[in-house]
């Protein structure tokens, strides 16, 4: 029993402190700008299209279950708002969120992970290169930046996908829709939502590097690291989301 | 407190040399409660190239992973250019590493960089002064220097084991380092490549005055880039002398390395 709690708080312990590294390092020279750019792609935009997809679907079917009840209370009208307002507020952050930690996490951890069997990451210290300035800063600053503009595209392809349930069951113009939607949604719903996909993507980074960083015992050790990245940055954003409607409530943005 | 295994050393003193560059005096390693290194001593002179053989798994790779300061160790000192690596900065042991070219065994290649990236790469970080066609032309020139500059914009995924192992090389002399660290650079290769790569060995000590540490299984390779032979046993620099004097011992233990 000690033993696991023992390694739990053990890499609790090393990922703040990778972390806390990361917030140290990241403003001192060298800015390995090339790099940070080539991971914004690869992690921004080879996602795009597995985030828009999902999100596309994750709107119209939203709409098409909500509408039923919606119809019954004779409130079918309030339907933009409220996918609006569920997409833009929770759904589409989380959702995104956890589509990156599968894709993104998986894939950091895997790449760190096979670079760190195979002398990669020992190649690049021995030359005296500081694989952390190049590996890690570099990956976790391109999931922060780049989860919410996943999340930010992720709700507008959700929304024209809720709009097209919208336009299947019913007559209604997108302006009309999107006026709906933006009728109701106020600052502290956006802002609040907003900021906190720069935690996820952190998060995911973080999880991803620590974990393919720290990989061990060979190719099998890859395939865990890649593994326990998803789920453990999966499960954190999930524990982000909770702090962050807390934090939000306690503000009075509720 | 680990106890010195009772084997006695077998020394030939080798003949004067240069400067000592490496140094490695009572060296001790453990992992758990597997002590690799016990008391290990070598010394390494400017422009010699020293082989160090041994079983596997016995610490030789472990040794020259303490020498670059990738691993810690837990007793004893090792001094590169008169520094003792564990107690210098990071700075300082990224300058010091500047002047240390690392070969692995799995040639470790950057593979999402192609071979002209893989040089470059070290370049940027600390050739900062040299223009892009400098850098351009020492790339060039080094990959000429070990064959290879049919394969500049090839990723490594399209490289021969040979061919990584000559880029491996390419990458770690492009600093023109001082010292050369070897780990098992012929392992895996068939007879015709690996002689080519010792060649290449020697060719990088006598072009650029290196000196080296090269660990390997391949008497072929000690014979021919080996100015000096030591054997690893039981922890410690078990023999110690040219290829022919140390072949030339009639303990067992040693002998067996050579039949």
């Amino acid at each position: 029993m000690t033993q696991p709690l023992k390694k739990f708080f053990n890499e609790a312990g090393e990922t703040t402190y990778m972390g806390w590294r990361f917030l140290k390092e990241v403003w001192f020279p060298p800015y390995e700008i090339r790099e940070v750019i080539r991971q914004c792609y690869e992690i921004g935009y080879r996602s795009m299209t597995l985030v828009g997809i999902t999100a596309f679907i994750i709107g119209l079917v939203f709409t098409l279950q909500s509408r039923p009840t919606l119809v019954e209370f004779g409130a079918q009208s309030w339907l933009p708002s409220m996918v609006g307002l569920s997409i833009i507020r929770e759904i589409g952050p989380v959702i995104t969120a956890l589509i990156c930690a599968g894709k993104i996490g998986s894939g950091i951890g895997a790449e760190l992970g096979s670079m760190k069997v195979t002398e990669q990451i020992d190649a690049m210290e021995v030359s005296g290169t500081n694989p952390f300035k190049y590996i890690i800063t570099s990956r976790i600053l391109a999931c922060t930046f780049m989860v919410p503009i996943l999340v930010l595209i992720g709700d507008a392809i959700a929304l024209l996908g809720s709009y097209l349930a919208v336009k299947i069951s019913g007559d209604m113009s997108l302006t009309l829709y999107f006026d709906k939607v933006f009728s109701i949604l106020q600052y502290s719903d956006i802002i609040p939502a907003f900021v906190k996909t720069f935690f996820f993507g952190f998060a995911i980074g973080l999880i991803g590097c620590y974990k393919g960083y720290n990989s061990s015992k060979g190719t099998e050790g890859v395939g865990r690291s890649a593994n326990s990245a998803v789920v453990v940055s999966s499960l954190m954003i999930f524990v982000i989301d909770l702090i962050a409607v807390q934090v939000t409530q306690f503000f009075g943005f509720v | 407190m680990i106890d010195t295994p009772q084997i006695a050393e077998v020394i030939i003193p080798s003949p004067p040399h240069g400067e000592p560059i490496i140094e490695v005096n009572h060296l001790m390693l453990s992992f758990g409660g597997n002590h690799v290194l016990k008391d290990y001593n070598l010394t390494v002179h400017k422009g010699e190239n020293v082989v160090v053989l041994g079983k596997s798994g016995c610490g030789k790779s472990v040794l020259i992973k303490c020498i670059s300061g990738l691993l810690n160790y837990n007793g004893g000192e090792i001094k590169v250019f008169g520094n003792e690596v564990s107690s210098i900065d990071h700075k300082s042991l990224d300058a010091l590493r500047a002047r240390i070219g690392f070969v692995f065994q799995s040639s470790a290649l950057y593979d999402s960089m192609s071979v002209r990236d893989n040089l470059e790469f070290p370049l940027r970080r600390h050739g900062r002064e040299k223009t892009k066609d400098e850098i351009d032309k020492l790339i060039h020139d080094t990959l000429d220097d070990v064959g290879l500059l049919e394969a500049i914009d090839k990723m490594p995924a399209e490289l021969s084991g040979g061919m990584k192992k000559r880029v491996g090389l390419a990458r770690a002399i492009i600093l023109q380092p001082e010292i050369m660290l070897y780990d098992e650079p012929t392992t895996g290769l068939d007879p015709i490549t690996s002689r080519e790569i010792s060649e290449l060995m020697v060719t990088v000590q006598e072009k650029y005055n290196t000196s080296s540490i090269i660990i390997t299984h391949d008497m072929h390779c000690a014979k021919l880039a080996g100015d000096r032979v030591t054997i690893m046993m039981d922890g410690i620099c078990y023999a110690n002398g040219s290829f022919d004097e140390v072949s030339a011992i009639r303990d067992p233990k040693i002998h067996s390395f050579f039949e």
